[in-house]
């Protein structure tokens, strides 16, 4: 078996991978994975794979990335730089040489230009989290609605124009007290991050986008990059595991 | 001796002339224990939070040594922020002379500025052609501290930043300054090589973080080329020193400044430009042209505070790493 972590700073998402390619796939919180499954050796974090509930599994070779990489190592695992894992991860799961990989998780934003299979320029957002999955978590719990609710619209929105994730819930809450529906607000979140990312993602253009990313799984997003940018927008199954995904392929072919 | 503050490097041969020391304020702000409580004691002073660590920093070491009772502000060619930085000093009584870099590198108007320095503090031309002598012979050292260091694999990325950065104020002792660059250049053939495959060319304002190069090098990647601090070096073969001032590219327009790194690119086979823009400064707008004018990869990282790189600029570092491998 093949192994790919992926040190999220919400998440730990682990891939599994197998002789044939077939994968399995977890998730774990990141506070409690890092309480519950690791302790630390020679300032090398140790997890106990068994513990995790994944069954028997006889480990061939482990591959990490993630936040997680920068403070601690993980033991046994060879660590490769996030940007990395997310690129094989998206070339492994389309098919794909030519595209721009937009990945936006649960603090990160990241746009990757992938040609001819190799990662020619990326952004990533700065010091800030107001494109990423937790902004869309705080927004949908100012309009009392779930992730599900929310990421059904896109059209007729209103206009926010605060860049501040914490400013931009207050001047959120303005709006409900303007009347507007829970449709329109929803959908002006949802623009929101398409208005974030768009510089990235004009600046790295290709036809076709590939969206990972906890944020893939809103659908109004990805209609509305379709519509705004006229280009193809594809993402893979399970667009959260794409990190681990790619590593746990990393693990494959290096042994 | 007198002690003269600087807030970037300027035709340093007059304060030499003058037999006064001078000090750039940026490199005292930095080399202090606590860099960033001088940033903060600044803010508490009044100086907003968005505006470049570099100006804080500078203006609290100017309050906190009494000894440097007069400042030459570069007014033209480096900050806009200066002026302001130069109206709180002489609100706290000091003593301030401006010093402007002509935006079109105009010969004559640059001549009369350096005129009008050594007329403030009184010196003539012979004594500062003979300062110019006695700096270039210092210089001539950096050059080929610079020259080894991309031609060999042995001085690392920061010892090249930092002989290159002191080349402003000579650390105040060109002769002492010389000396230990001496003894550094005599240990340079027993250095071991430093095993990297990846050259990178480093450009922009000096980095306010200062594990950038040894990080770099950690994976794999070593920096070759820094163009601001190389540009301190004075690296022109000229006795004129007007012109010596005028072929100095920092001060001047980017794409003036962009034809030195076009060269270098080549000359010393870079793999990629790291592009740094201090948080607030006008330059990160220059960015847009860099990109769009150097045919190289190009990773744009931003530094705010005096500190060490933090997570998510060691992550973009890595990817830029990969890309070029
Ligand atoms: S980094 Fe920019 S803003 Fe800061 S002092 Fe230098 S020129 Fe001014």
């Amino acid at each position: 078996m093949f192994a790919g972590i992926d040190l999220g700073s919400r998440n730990v998402k682990v891939a599994l991978m197998d002789e044939k390619e077939r994968l399995s796939l977890h998730k774990f919180d990141t506070v409690a994975f890092y309480r519950q499954h690791g302790r630390l050796e020679d300032g090398q974090l140790v997890v106990d794979l068994a513990g995790l509930g994944l069954g028997a599994i006889e480990l061939k070779s482990l591959v990490s990335t993630g936040y997680g990489r920068q403070t601690i190592n993980l033991k046994d695992a060879k660590n490769i730089p996030e940007i990395k894992a997310h690129v094989t991860g998206a070339v492994y799961l389309t098919g794909l040489k030519d595209f721009t990989l937009l990945d936006l998780g649960g603090q990160d934003s990241k746009v990757v230009k992938i040609s001819k299979g190799r990662m020619m320029d990326f952004e990533t957002n700065d010091r800030c989290a107001a494109s990423t999955g937790r902004y869309l978590e705080n927004m949908a719990a100012v309009l009392d609605i779930d992730m599900e609710e929310l990421s059904r619209h896109y059209e007729d929105p209103v206009d926010l124009t605060s860049t501040c994730a914490i400013f931009g819930e207050t001047e959120l809450i303005g709006k409900v007290v303007e009347g507007y529906s829970t449709a329109q607000l929803a959908a002006g979140v949802n623009y929101t991050i398409f208005k974030r990312v768009k510089p990235m993602l004009i600046k790295l253009a290709s036809p076709t986008i590939v969206f990972t990313g906890g944020v893939a799984q809103n659908r109004a997003l990805l209609e509305i990059i379709r519509q705004e940018l006229d280009v193809e927008v594809i993402v893979p199954e399970n667009p959260q595991y794409v990190g681990s995904i790619g590593c746990a392929v990393t693990a494959l072919k290096e042994v | 001796m007198e002690k003269i503050g600087l807030t970037t490097t300027i035709p340093v041969e007059v304060i030499y002339a003058a037999g006064m020391v001078p000090v750039d304020l940026n490199n005292v702000f930095i080399n202090h224990h606590n860099p960033q409580g001088l940033v903060e004691e600044a803010e508490l002073a009044g100086y907003p939070r968005n505006i470049c660590s570099w100006i804080k920093g500078m203006y609290s070491t100017v309050m906190q040594n009494d000894d440097i009772g007069t400042v030459i502000a570069v007014t033209q060619g480096d900050c806009s922020n200066t002026h302001a930085l130069m109206e709180t000093l002489l609100l706290a009584g000091v003593r301030v002379i401006p010093f402007a870099f002509p935006f079109d590198r105009d010969y004559d108007l640059l001549k009369l500025q350096i005129e009008k320095l050594m007329e403030a503090l009184g010196v003539s031309w012979q004594q500062v052609k003979d300062a110019q002598k006695r700096l270039n012979k210092v210089r001539q050292r950096v050059w080929e501290l610079d020259r080894l260091t991309w031609q060999q694999n042995k001085i690392s990325g920061w010892d090249n930043h930092l002989y290159q950065v002191s080349c402003s104020d000579f650390n105040g002792d060109p002769e002492l300054f010389g000396q230990q660059l001496d003894e550094y250049l005599a240990k340079v053939p027993d250095m071991p090589e430093i095993e990297t495959q990846i050259r990178i060319g480093y450009m922009g304002v000096p980095p306010i973080m200062d594990d950038l190069y040894h990080y770099l090098e950690e994976r794999g990647a070593r920096v070759v080329y820094n163009e601001t601090q190389r540009q301190f070096t004075m690296p022109f073969n000229t006795d004129d020193l007007v012109e010596q001032y005028r072929l100095y590219s920092y001060p001047y327009g980017i794409f003036y400044r962009l034809e030195d790194v076009q060269q270098q690119i080549k000359l010393r086979r870079l793999d990629g430009i790291i592009h740094y823009a201090q948080s607030f400064c006008y330059r990160q707008i220059e960015d847009m042209i860099v990109r769009q004018r150097l045919d190289v990869p190009i990773l744009t990282l931003e530094g705010d505070k005096p500190n060490k790189l933090d997570a998510r600029t060691r992550m973009r570092l890595d990817a830029f790493i990969e890309m070029l491998r």
